[in-house]
């Protein structure tokens, strides 16, 4: 077996050492009963690394993918570009194969990495401190909630209804089995309504949380929002899908948030099915202490050069156990060098363009719309709701369009239960060029 | 702090790169990257919103942020460089081969709301997966969403408590934990509403069964446990630990990091375990990046099973279908179907052994903590007795004589070319040190390793204990100010 270095003299000579005579007298403290015969278990026989190539390439060939096929998918995954130097660095061995860096001497790499990581999402969401990282973006939300019950003292979660759903759905799950109440405030329309938002604040209401752009794309003044936050004294907590957005739109800290999650996906990490992504989590200093999840901080060392450290560990399960602000352990490590080195190609100049091409392809497609189809109304960022006459208007483009290859939008009712079938959410990144546009719109046409 | 940062590139002694934070680079950010896609206008709707200070993110030209992010890999121990020896964690070679196909266009670049047809590939191979990860747990249902270890526990735990529920028995809300367990098992039990009670180890590091026999009561709603243990030892006790969880109406989590002492030779699900959580970058050799992204499939047991989270991957005739519907599940715990990279790398671990072999991870694994234990027990503390699983607990109690701990013997590794072993930890005995080799190390090295720790035996007895107490001396950094950056967290960067 080509991963083991053994070979069956060094085993015997090791077991000599050992002082047991065979491999089974290792297990000896396993029960009898339990012990398995030798390639029992119902699992496909071993592959050559021939093989694993081979299966997995007949795999994949399987799957329509976004080199062979135009994608308008959205909902909290974005096929942005992801530059060849980005994979390239989370490659090498030293990133890759490293562990959670608790040897800070030997992982200044990681560290410093993370620290950079964590300074320019801080700059990018507008925030004063970000940690380094969670899983993705609906249990960062989550996390969000439970930091803001602790920083208030109290338990009661608002949360709007144009929150991705999947964002709403894993809040309202992780809080069911937790002393409080969890408020969902219907929107009556693809955008957010802060009227109803703020209607449903009352003193005993620890944070509100709203997705900014919403998961219909919509981009709202946050200000009335942040008025009645510090009228109620509860916390606003900003969600977001794709944080590009904001090298274009005003941040969500510019606007007050108190605290702002969401996925970082769209920096240099691919669409992968759903994962490995990169969850966001960012605060006022103000609430550093509460914030869940590992950070790291600037020091020096014992010759007075700088360096980093994980730090604030007193919050975490390892020191805290039942009282740690967050069970979470391994986050995304890899993915924030990714984000790092992604944002470091594009700069603020690239970051804006990306946020800019996204956000143009989205005006240049609703802006030619023919009349059979309508487009959710106000400021827009890269996504929006396409509405159909009826689910066989809307379900003959999609057909059209995929034997075309183009996935052209999401039944919204696939992530949105409580959706009418005849609508799409569409979204678009600097990967959509002027034709894929222009095709789209023939189609549109063609299957009228 | 940041006054004496004037180094630049000058620190740079032996080719060991000193390199600045990126924001240090001092001039102006270069032509941006060349991008495609619709070079238009936006709407004037949007326009309105315009971010009014720039973000002030340094670009960098392409050759200047691989250079920076390439001295910093520099800076960076891995398993390519090296033995990593933490105990509970199972550092082993983590293959190319997986790191090539998960590359593969029709893995990386879907959509999981692309139209499922579309998607067939990757729904086959995670459902193969699944299947697998049954067969070798024991415990036929899978779930491959949890994103991590410590969220393959909490939804674990939602799905006891749903069974419990289902039962009446709203009551039980009690998880016993041993407190040789990792902090996470308290920490997810608290984030699923339930408290704990924590359990003391027996004299040999095991679970005590009169212990356990005091604190099982009509409110018990699980046990939480890690077999082998976090101090490496097999809980032999393990049919009589399960039934007497069962015979109080208990359920019993099975904490799957210390798999690898077990894969292909020994099945939770045969033992008693209702339900476990597998650390894919443990057991199945995916790569810990540096603290992720890692993976925790849940597999559980019938009765289990109607409460497994969505979506599942299921087969329907010839097809294989995300399925969101479930009216007993504890419903979504992640944002999407879950780190889908990390457990086609998995696959593709376990399709290299297969049937024939798989039991030999845990064979050299194990064989390889002994061969440590047996070269070093006679130096160094051994608390427990008797055979070790993959990975072998010391402590510094002989070492303490001479005034050395356990952190000067690990910081000293580091300067005889090592990274160190995993310490304090478990918590149950003083001074830990947990060594875990995995089954991808040579004798060759294990031989070096041990060499290096007699060679600190050695000093400590000979009363040369400087070089222990100012280790590490060599590397890149040394000891790192913890308290300073705690005190006076700086997270970001002002400059």
């Amino acid at each position: 077996m080509r991963f083991l270095p053994h070979t069956d003299t060094d085993r015997s000579a090791m077991l000599e050492k050992i002082g047991v005579s065979a491999m089974s007298d290792l297990f000896a403290d396993i029960p009898a009963e339990f012990h398995l015969d030798e390639g029992s278990l119902n699992i496909a026989d071993a592959l050559s690394e021939a093989g694993i190539v081979r299966k997995f390439t007949k795999a994949a060939e399987k799957n329509r993918n976004a080199t062979n096929t135009r994608y308008f998918l959205g909902g909290g995954t974005y096929n942005h570009f992801v530059p060849a130097v980005v994979d390239y660095i989370i490659s090498r061995g030293e990133f890759l194969t490293a562990y959670t860096p608790y040897q800070p001497e030997i992982s200044q790499g990681t560290l410093q990495a993370l620290f950079e990581f964590q300074t320019m999402i801080a700059r990018l969401t507008g925030m004063d401190v970000s940690n380094a990282s969670m899983y993705e973006a609906a249990t960062a939300t989550a996390e969000a909630a439970l930091m803001a019950r602790r920083v208030t003292r109290k338990n009661r979660v608002v949360m709007a209804g144009s929150v991705n759903p999947r964002y709403r759905s894993v809040t309202a799950n992780y809080l069911s089995r937790l002393d409080g109440e969890f408020v969902g405030v219907d929107m009556g329309q693809f955008g957010t309504d802060l009227d109803r938002v703020i209607a449903a604040i009352d003193e005993e209401t620890a944070c509100v949380i709203v997705q900014y752009p919403d998961f219909y794309g919509s981009v709202y003044d946050l200000a009335p929002l942040r008025a009645a936050c510090d009228a109620a004294k509860c916390l606003m907590v900003v969600a977001f899908s794709d944080v590009s957005a904001f090298a274009l739109i005003e941040s969500p800290g510019a606007l007050g948030a108190d605290i702002a999650v969401g996925s970082g996906q769209s920096l240099g990490i691919p669409m992968g099915f759903g994962g490995p992504h990169l969850g966001l989590f960012t605060c006022k200093q103000k609430y550093l202490r509460q914030m869940p999840g590992r950070v790291c901080g600037l020091t020096s060392d014992a010759d007075g050069k700088r360096g980093f450290v994980l730090t604030l560990s007193t919050r975490e399960q390892h020191i805290r156990r039942e009282k740690a602000t967050s069970n979470i352990c391994t986050n995304q490590g890899l993915m924030c060098t990714a984000a790092a080195t992604y944002m470091t190609l594009m700069g603020d100049a690239g970051l804006a363009t990306v946020a800019r091409h996204s956000a143009a392809a989205l005006q240049s497609l609703v802006s030619q719309l023919p009349d059979h189809v309508s487009a959710a109304s106000g400021a827009r960022f890269n996504e929006t709701v396409l509405s159909f006459a009826d689910r066989e208007a809307r379900d003959a483009f999609l057909a059209a369009a995929k034997a075309r290859d183009m996935f052209a939008g999401i039944p919204l009712e696939k992530i949105d239960a409580a959706a009418e079938p005849r609508h799409l959410l569409v979204a678009t990144t600097e990967m959509v060029e002027a034709d894929d546009i222009n095709d789209y719109l023939a189609l549109l046409e063609v299957a009228k | 702090m940041s006054s004496n940062n004037t180094f630049k590139y000058s620190g740079t002694v032996g080719m060991q790169h000193e390199e600045p934070l990126l924001f240090e680079h001092a001039h102006e950010a270069p032509e941006s990257i060349n991008l495609p896609g619709v070079n238009g206008d936006i709407s004037t709707a949007l326009s309105a919103f315009s971010r009014k200070k720039p973000a002030n993110i340094p670009g960098l030209s392409e050759p200047e942020t691989v250079r920076h992010f390439v001295r910093l890999s520099q800076w960076n121990h891995g398993i390519e460089t090296g033995f990593y020896p933490l105990g509970s964690c199972t550092m082993k070679y983590n293959p190319r081969v997986n790191e090539q196909v998960v590359r593969l266009p029709g893995l990386a670049h879907i959509h999981p709301d692309q139209p499922q047809d579309t998607a067939q590939g990757v729904l086959e191979l995670l459902y193969e997966l699944q299947g697998w990860l049954g067969e070798i747990s024991g415990l036929p249902h899978l779930t491959l969403q949890p994103a991590a270890g410590a969220h393959g526990e909490l939804v674990g735990l939602m799905m006891i408590r749903a069974a419990l529920d289902a039962r009446g028995q709203q009551h039980r809300r009690k998880v016993l934990v041993p407190d040789s367990a990792h902090g996470t098992n308290p920490a997810s039990a608290a984030l699923c509403g339930m408290h704990c009670v924590e359990l003391k180890s027996g004299p040999d590091g095991r679970i005590d069964l009169d212990e356990l026999k005091r604190h099982l009561d009509d409110e018990t709603a699980a046990l939480m446990m890690t077999n082998p243990n976090t101090a490496g030892a097999f809980e032999s006790d393990i049919k009589e630990i399960c039934q007497l969880v069962h015979d109080a109406g208990g359920f019993v989590y099975g904490d799957g990091a210390n798999l690898n002492a077990l894969v292909g030779v020994a099945r939770p699900g045969d033992m008693g375990i209702d339900c476990l959580h597998i650390n894919v970058h443990k057991t199945f050799a995916t790569p810990h990046g540096g603290g992720g992204p890692g993976g925790g499939p849940v597999a559980v047991n019938d009765t289990l099973a109607p409460y497994l989270p969505v979506p599942r991957i299921e087969k329907q005739g010839e097809t294989f279908a995300l399925v969101n519907g479930s009216g007993t599940s504890i419903g979504p715990v992640l944002g999407s179907p879950g780190q889908i990279g990390v457990m086609l790398r998995a696959h593709a671990y376990i399709s290299a052994f297969g049937r024939q072999h798989l039991h030999q991870i845990a064979g050299d694994a194990v064989l390889n903590a002994n061969y440590i234990l047996h070269r070093l027990k006679d130096r160094y503390h051994v608390p427990f007795k008797g055979l070790c699983k993959h990975e072998c607990l010391l402590t510094d109690e002989i070492q303490n004589k001479h005034g050395v701990k356990t952190l000067d013997i690990a910081k000293r590794l580091i300067d005889l070319g090592f990274h160190p072993m995993t310490v304090y930890f478990p918590l149950i005995v003083h001074g830990a040190m947990l060594i875990e080799p995995t089954e991808t190390e040579s004798r060759e090295t294990l031989d070096a390793f041990c060499d290096a720790m007699l060679d600190i035996a050695d000093a400590c007895e000979a009363g040369d204990t400087e070089l222990l107490h100012q280790a590490p001396l060599k590397p890149f950094r040394r000891r790192l100010d913890e308290t300073q950056a705690a005190r006076n967290p700086v997270l970001v960067w002002q400059g």
